[in-house]
This record gives C-alpha cells, sequence and structure tokens, in this order.
C-alpha cells in the first residue's frame, strides 16, 4: 500500500512543478515593473531635452495594431501617399494583424506583454482597461513641445479626453469643433416628381407619401432603413424636439438633469408606434432587422426605394445618384429636411449626432521604445503637412504649398482629374488615423464655393444645405458607459438585451397598444436588472460631462 | 472470513506491486510507444486544464493568473442568478433534446433505407448526395437557408405564393415560433448523409448467413430488420447515443450564432455557448465565460456518465 502511495506522491510533486513553472512563466509582473521604471526614466530624459523630433533625419519605425475585426492594414508604401512618407520623413509602419479576432490577438498581445507602439481603437472601455492595467503613456509631457494636437484640437477637447487621473492618453481621430455627420433622408427624384412632389415635411406627409409609392411602385420598397434598422433610429428624431438618435445608443433619455429609461419615454414609444404602423403596412422593408450591408446597397444603388433613412445615407446614395442620372438625368436622389411630427419646431430636430472628439483613437503604449517619437509622428500625421499628404497626395501633385491661412493651395489637377484624387484618399483610407476633419473640411469647403454649382460634389453639396446644420451636439454623452467588468457594465449588457429585444418586438408588434404593453414590460424587466443603477452611473458622468463644457 | 479475504487481496495486492517494476520494464519496447501519446494528453489537455482557477478569481489580463484577486463561486452565483439563466438552460435542453430526438434516429433509418436497395448506382448517388453538405461550413448553409426563407425574393416565399397558399409573404426568420423547426431541419439536413456512413458500415458488418436462415424461416423483409439489422448494430447505436447525451449541453454554436443572431430571436436562440461567446468573450468578462465553461463541463461528464450506467445495465456500454 505504502508504495502504491509514493507513486501519487511523486505524480503529485511532478504536476506541482510543471504547475509552478506553468504558471511563473506566465506572470511576468517584476519585467513589467522593471520596464516601467525604464519608461519612465525616458519619459522624464524625453522631458528635459527640448530637442525636437526632426523627420527625416533618422529612420524611424514604428509598429501599430487596429483593433477591429474588420481592419487589415495596408502595406505602407504601396500607396503614393505612403510612399513619399516612407521615402521623404522615413517613417516606415508595420501592423500587426488582428485576423479577423481584434479582441483575442490584443488580449494575446496583453498577456504576452508584447504590446506594438501605437494601438487604434474606441474610445471608453477598451482604453480604460488597458489605462487601469498601466500599458499606456500619458501624453501630456509632449503637447507642449509638438503642437500641432493642440493647436487643431483645442484646449477644451483635450480636457474631455483626459482620464480619470487627470492625464491625456488618447489621440483622437476625426476631431472637430464645428457639426458634421450624414444622418438624414434622402428621397428618390424620379419617383418623387412622377408622383407629383407631394409636401414631406411632417409625419403624416411621409405616411402619405410611402402609401402612394406602394400604389403606384409595388415593387418598389417605400422606405428603406438601412442596417440595423437605422432608419427606425432616425425616426424617433421626428418626434423628439431638441433631442436625436443619440438617446438610443445610450438606452437613456435627458430629463432635466437626470438621465432617465427610454422604455417610459413617450417620444420613444411614439416613435416606435408609427414604426410600427409603417411596418404592418408594408411601408418599410421587411427585413429592416435583419438584412446585411450588400441587400441595401444593391436596393439603394439600384434605385428600388423611394425615401433612405440611416446615420449615414449619403454613402451610397452618393453612387446611386450617379448611377441614376445615367439612366434620366432628371433623376438622382436629393435630400429633404428632416422629418418632424406635426407641431414641432422643425428646426429643433437631429436626425442624427456627432460629438467633437470624432470617431475613434490612437493610444500610444508602454510596449512602444520612444514614445515621443511615436507622439511626434502621430503630431505631424495630423497637422497640415501630414494631412495634406495623406489625403490629397504628395505635394506638387493636387496642391502645391499653403496659402496665407495655413490651408493647401490646390492645382488645376485637384479638380481636373477627380478619380484620381478619390483614389489617393480612398488608399490611404485605412491610414486615417488621427484625421483632421477641421482643417480638411474647410479646405474642401473653400474650395467647393469657388465652384460653380453643377460641379460640385454631391455630397458635399447636402452635408452644407441640409445634414450638417441638423446634427445634434452629443459631446456631452461622451463616455458614459460603464466598463463592461464593472457591476454597471454586466448591467447595461442586460439592459442591452433587453432594449433590443424591445426595439425587435415593437417594430412586428400588431397594433400600438401592443408596443405601450411591450414597452412596459421592457421597463420591468430591465428595472429588474438593475437600470436604476446604471442610469444613476450614466447621469453622474454626464454631469461632470456638462460641467467640463461648461468649462469649470 | 472478511479479515483473511482481506489478508489474501491485499497480498495480492503486494505481489502485484512488487512486479509492477519488472513487468513494466519487461515490456519496456511497448512502453515507449505509449509514452508519447500519454505526455502529449497530459501537456496539452491536463496542463491547460489549470485555467479553471478563473472560474475562481476575478481574472485580470495585466496580472495574470498569479496576481488576480480570489473571487470564489461569484461567477457562478452571477451566472445562476441571471434574468435569462432559465431561457437559456431551457433553449439549450430544448435545442439539444429536438436534434437527438430527430437527428439522431434520422441516419439510422437513412442507412436501413439504404440497405435494402439493390440498385448500387442508386444507393451510391444518394449516399453521395446526402453526405457532402457535411463538407459545407455552417457560414455558407446559413446563407443560403436565409436567402430561402427572407421575405424579398426569398424562394420559399416565391413558391408558396405562387401555389396560392399563403397571401402575402411570411417573415420565417423573425418569427420566434419557427426558428427550433428551422435550426433542427437545417441541421438535420447538414449532417444526416455523413452520420448514416457509420451505420451503413455496420449493416454491411452483419453476417449474411443470419438473413439467409431468417429467409428460410419465412421472415419478411421488415422482419429482418427489427430482428437482424437493428440488433446487430445496436451497440454502435448505443455507443453513439452515449456520446450524444455527453454532448446534451452542446446544442450547436455556429449554426444558432449565425442563424439565430437577432433581438427578435434570443429569446429561442440563446443557448450557454451563445452566451458565453457574446457576454463572456465579446465583453472581455473571461473569469465569467471560464464559470460558466466549467459549469458546462461538469454537467457533461454527470450525464455521460449517467448514460453510461444505463447502457451498462443493458450490457452495451462505452467502458
Amino acid at each position: 500500500m505504502r508504495k502504491k502511495s509514493i507513486h501519487w506522491y511523486l505524480l503529485l510533486v511532478f504536476l506541482l512543478t510543471v504547475g509552478i513553472v506553468a504558471g511563473c512563466s506566465d506572470s511576468d509582473t517584476t519585467e513589467s515593473v522593471e520596464e516601467e521604471k525604464n519608461d519612465s526614466e525616458t519619459n522624464d530624459e524625453a522631458g528635459e531635452e527640448d530637442e525636437l523630433f526632426v523627420f527625416g533625419e533618422e529612420t524611424l519605425e514604428i509598429s501599430m495594431f487596429g483593433n477591429y475585426d474588420w481592419y487589415t492594414m495596408p502595406g505602407w508604401g504601396d500607396d503614393v501617399a505612403t510612399a513619399w512618407i516612407k521615402e521623404n520623413k522615413k517613417v516606415d509602419i508595420t501592423a500587426i494583424d488582428g485576423g479577423g479576432n481584434a479582441e483575442q490577438k490584443l488580449t494575446t498581445m496583453i498577456a504576452g506583454d508584447e504590446l506594438p507602439d501605437f494601438i487604434w481603437t474606441d474610445r471608453g472601455a477598451s482604453v480604460e482597461r488597458l489605462r487601469e492595467g498601466g500599458a499606456l503613456v500619458p501624453l501630456d509631457p509632449y503637447l507642449d513641445k509638438y503642437t500641432n494636437l493642440r493647436d487643431w484640437f483645442g484646449e477644451e477637447g483635450i480636457n474631455m479626453l483626459r482620464s480619470d487621473d487627470g492625464k491625456l492618453y488618447q489621440f483622437p481621430n476625426w476631431y472637430n469643433s464645428s457639426p458634421f455627420g450624414n444622418a438624414g433622408y434622402v428621397v428618390n427624384k424620379g419617383i418623387y416628381e412622377d408622383l407629383g412632389s407631394p409636401p414631406l415635411e411632417t409625419t403624416e406627409d411621409l405616411y402619405e407619401y410611402l402609401q402612394l409609392v406602394k400604389e403606384n411602385y409595388p415593387d418598389v420598397i417605400p422606405f428603406e432603413t438601412g442596417i440595423d434598422g437605422q432608419g427606425i433610429n432616425v425616426l424617433y428624431s421626428a418626434f423628439a424636439e431638441g433631442e436625436s438618435p443619440a438617446n438610443i445608443n445610450n438606452v437613456a433619455v435627458p430629463n432635466g438633469d437626470q438621465l432617465t429609461s427610454i422604455f417610459m419615454d413617450e417620444n420613444y414609444t411614439e416613435s416606435l408606434q408609427y414604426v410600427s404602423k409603417l411596418f404592418r403596412e408594408g411601408l418599410i422593408t421587411q427585413d429592416a432587422l435583419t438584412q446585411d450591408q450588400d441587400m441595401v446597397i444593391e436596393k439603394v444603388t439600384a434605385g428600388n426605394i423611394a425615401v433612405f433613412a440611416s446615420a449615414s445615407p449619403t454613402d451610397h446614395a452618393r453612387t446611386g445618384h450617379y448611377d441614376l442620372l445615367e439612366e434620366d438625368p432628371d433623376g438622382g436622389y436629393f435630400m429633404i429636411h428632416p422629418i418632424h411630427k406635426e407641431g414641432l419646431d422643425p428646426n429643433e430636430v437631429y436626425p442624427g449626432s456627432y460629438n467633437m472628439m470624432g470617431w475613434n483613437v490612437s493610444v500610444i503604449t508602454k510596449g512602444a521604445e520612444d514614445p515621443e517619437k511615436v507622439f511626434a509622428f502621430l503630431d505631424w500625421l495630423t497637422g497640415p503637412e501630414g494631412q495634406s499628404s495623406l489625403i490629397f497626395g504628395p505635394e506638387g501633385e493636387y496642391w502645391d504649398g499653403f496659402d496665407e491661412e495655413g490651408f493647401p493651395q490646390f492645382t488645376e489637377k485637384y479638380y481636373e482629374d477627380p478619380e484620381g484624387l478619390a483614389k489617393v484618399e480612398e488608399d490611404t483610407a485605412n491610414f486615417q488615423w488621427n484625421g483632421n476633419s477641421n482643417f480638411l473640411d474647410t479646405a474642401k469647403a473653400n474650395f467647393e464655393e469657388s465652384l460653380p454649382e453643377e460641379h460640385r460634389n454631391w455630397t458635399t453639396h447636402w452635408q452644407n444645405t441640409i445634414t450638417w446644420d441638423t446634427q445634434y451636439d452629443a459631446t456631452q454623452y461622451l463616455n458614459i458607459s460603464p466598463i463592461p467588468e464593472s457591476e454597471e457594465g454586466i448591467i447595461q449588457q442586460r439592459v442591452g438585451e433587453v432594449f433590443e429585444e424591445a426595439r425587435a418586438k415593437a417594430v412586428y408588434a400588431q397594433s400600438d397598444e401592443e408596443v405601450e404593453q411591450i414597452m412596459e414590460e421592457a421597463e420591468t424587466a430591465a428595472q429588474d436588472v438593475g437600470y436604476q443603477q446604471l442610469l444613476e452611473f450614466q447621469t453622474e458622468k454626464w454631469q461632470e460631462n456638462l460641467a467640463i463644457v461648461a468649462g469649470e | 472470513m472478511g479479515v483473511k479475504s482481506e489478508i489474501i487481496t491485499s497480498d495480492i495486492k503486494a505481489n502485484k506491486k512488487k512486479s509492477f517494476i519488472k513487468r513494466y520494464f519487461g515490456q519496456f519496447d511497448l512502453q515507449m510507444m505509449v509514452i508519447p501519446g500519454l505526455l502529449f494528453i497530459f501537456i496539452f489537455n491536463y496542463i491547460p486544464m489549470y485555467g479553471v482557477i478563473m472560474a475562481f478569481q476575478d481574472y485580470d489580463i495585466f496580472e495574470g493568473m498569479m496576481g488576480s484577486s480570489w473571487a470564489g463561486l461569484e461567477h457562478f452565483k452571477m451566472f445562476f442568478s441571471d434574468p435569462r439563466f432559465l431561457e437559456i438552460m431551457r433553449n439549450t435542453f430544448v435545442i439539444s433534446g429536438l436534434k437527438i430526438l430527430i437527428c439522431f434516429p434520422a441516419p439510422i433509418m437513412l442507412a436501413l433505407m439504404l440497405n435494402e436497395v439493390k440498385n448500387m448506382a442508386f444507393k451510391r448517388t444518394v449516399q453521395t448526395i446526402t453526405y457532402l453538405p457535411h463538407f459545407l461550413s455552417w457560414v455558407i448553409v446559413a446563407g443560403f437557408t436565409m436567402s430561402i426563407l427572407s421575405t424579398d425574393n426569398g424562394s420559399l416565399n416565391i413558391v408558396l405564393e405562387k401555389i396560392g397558399l399563403i397571401d402575402g409573404s411570411i417573415s420565417f426568420l423573425a418569427i420566434p415560433e419557427y426558428f427550433w423547426t428551422i435550426i433542427v431541419s437545417t441541421n438535420l439536413w447538414k449532417s444526416i448523409g455523413f452520420a448514416s456512413i457509420v451505420y451503413i458500415a455496420a449493416i454491411a458488418g452483419v453476417d449474411q448467413q443470419l438473413y439467409e436462415a431468417a429467409a428460410l424461416d419465412g421472415a419478411s423483409r421488415f422482419k429482418q430488420i427489427f430482428l437482424i439489422t437493428i440488433p446487430s448494430i445496436m451497440p454502435i447505436i448505443v455507443i453513439f447515443f452515449i456520446l450524444e447525451v455527453g454532448n446534451l449541453l452542446n446544442a450547436g454554436f455556429e449554426d444558432l450564432l449565425i442563424l439565430g443572431d437577432s433581438a427578435i430571436l434570443r429569446s429561442v436562440s440563446d443557448v450557454i455557448d451563445t452566451y458565453v461567446y457574446r457576454v463572456g468573450i465579446g465583453s472581455g468578462r473571461y473569469s465569467y465565460a471560464t464559470a460558466i465553461g466549467l459549469f458546462k463541463a461538469l454537467i457533461s461528464v454527470g450525464l455521460l456518465t449517467l448514460a453510461n450506467y444505463i447502457a451498462r445495465r443493458n450490457g452495451n456500454s462505452l467502458w
């Protein structure tokens, strides 16, 4: 018996050894502490040295990771713009590919302590997690040395982006201080004029028009909503004066100085009742919640829809517009001023929202050998020279030098060769990590203004006349979401599911009463999982933001 | 009696023990062949199991397994108290149960039917056609299903409308009541042929003399199926059934993830695996995901043992 147990003891000892070895090899706490020390030393040194890093003098190699499943960086230097940067600025960028599962790749890199120089990712939870784990380098020491970010983004924006510890870690992308965005309604001109151009201002007008379309064009989809039923969210704006679909993304509606339940919001319920009525009567695409992008593109570019509403209908409607023009010079698409419910102020209807922070951010990690150089590069890229080279190609082709205001001076080739120009911008789309909307929009707008109307770009035209004026400034709702692992984060995930289900059920509801009932049930279900606690958390964050925006 | 026999058995054991090392080295050449396999299983299947520790921690990806704080059974409690828990368990068992009820016997029937076909060319063709879908990935199969069932231009809707069975299009994939039927039938279509290969092979191994004897005794084809074919392949059926029961909590993943991924269907399509993927992995709650995975594994082992126990009483068991 004893001998037998010795065997087992041996096995146990062996197992434990293996376990400990395996476990220890994973823990790199000591290493990272050392690295941290090293990094902070270099930081300090960098802060003391006042020498600016100048591009072109030495080769700079930077590694990056785009934290999106869809993201694959094209080869740096494979297109004219980056080839020019690579050659003249001696910057070479390599990407770590997420292989279609970015989250998993990032996790592996964190666990293996092999972070790239900078990570391009969404604001909020994913950045906070990295910051709390001590993986990010604060950017504050460099802000005064390399000033493009401060000049173009502004002090207020920088403050909004600061983390809880008061430091700035994030480099914004497509930030802007003036309104932007394309949300709204696109109308098929051929069908509209054929049906006698009825007024399209109120929700009643829209309903009657869609019925008219259905009677006269049985094969056309009267109201197209884009993917994920985006158009359904856009319609909410018609019922909520002074609000925007941002409330739907937040699953919270402001009420005085509190964020309150969306399920109890009469405007939201009313908008769903309206949508549900349209859906029942076959006026909205029956695949509204299940279709994919390809199905939408096909319908829109073929002109197989009468009205199209989504968060950015211009993307496909622009292509469709030029296609339809070829068939019928009087056809195409045009945009209308946002639909509103009878009695509401049409100037207070916002079918979309924007925030000054733009889309996403880049963060520099402790994995960067010399964070200052990485920052210097990002700062250069967001500045006039970087932006002009990246979007309009190398100097001397489509632009040559800057005017006295600092904007690029476009050459004749700029409007003679729109395809070539579009190709430059398209080819660098996946390098636009820190687009400077202020700079580019002003540069483009200055130029567009000098053109006769028929030569103006369709999208630019409608942005200038309708969409930019009707987008809501949702900067105040920035970062009000909790971290996923936190108690509120778990609640948010559960409330999100209740919401999604309720929204879908409401669209398929058979009567207005049923919509109300669905909303009531959803309210109970959401409160059961702690909705109120989440709302209080969000309210607090929101109030903090309002204070920052007010300049306190 | 009791004391004596204990002494005797312990003597036998001691003898066996003594000879163990001798016997081991006596067959060292053979053992050398087993060792790599054992090592492989140990390294890749047993060592990684230390990861289940995560289920009892608040795993922090920056701190690793050693630095994370302990959470006890917190994550298990959280799962059991999740408002969706009962719904998820119900869906898991119902979808799995339906698959066992329909997709398990179907290939056996197909094999029995094919066995009766005398025309070899026809038999081969049917076999090939039925097992080919197995090699299509779920993304493709789900794509087919979605375009067949869609409302705008879906072929099923067009057919039904043309023969006058329905008035307007039905959005099949948006009606929760239809979902289980859709998922089970696509699974059946995809798996029936491939699963039947084993049974066809088993049937081919049945001693032909039995059939001849039965025919002499006047047994009809049906009698022969029920009295000879089925009893002969029973051990295989039982083994597959035991494995199937052990898999009861694996109600499917890709099929449900792709076909059932809309908010309106979630109440009938969300099973343990899709929930773990969405809530656990999707939002970086690794401990939570591990806890649910562990819970699932424990139940599966229990089910497997139970099924095997029942089968052993009937003389056909896995171990």
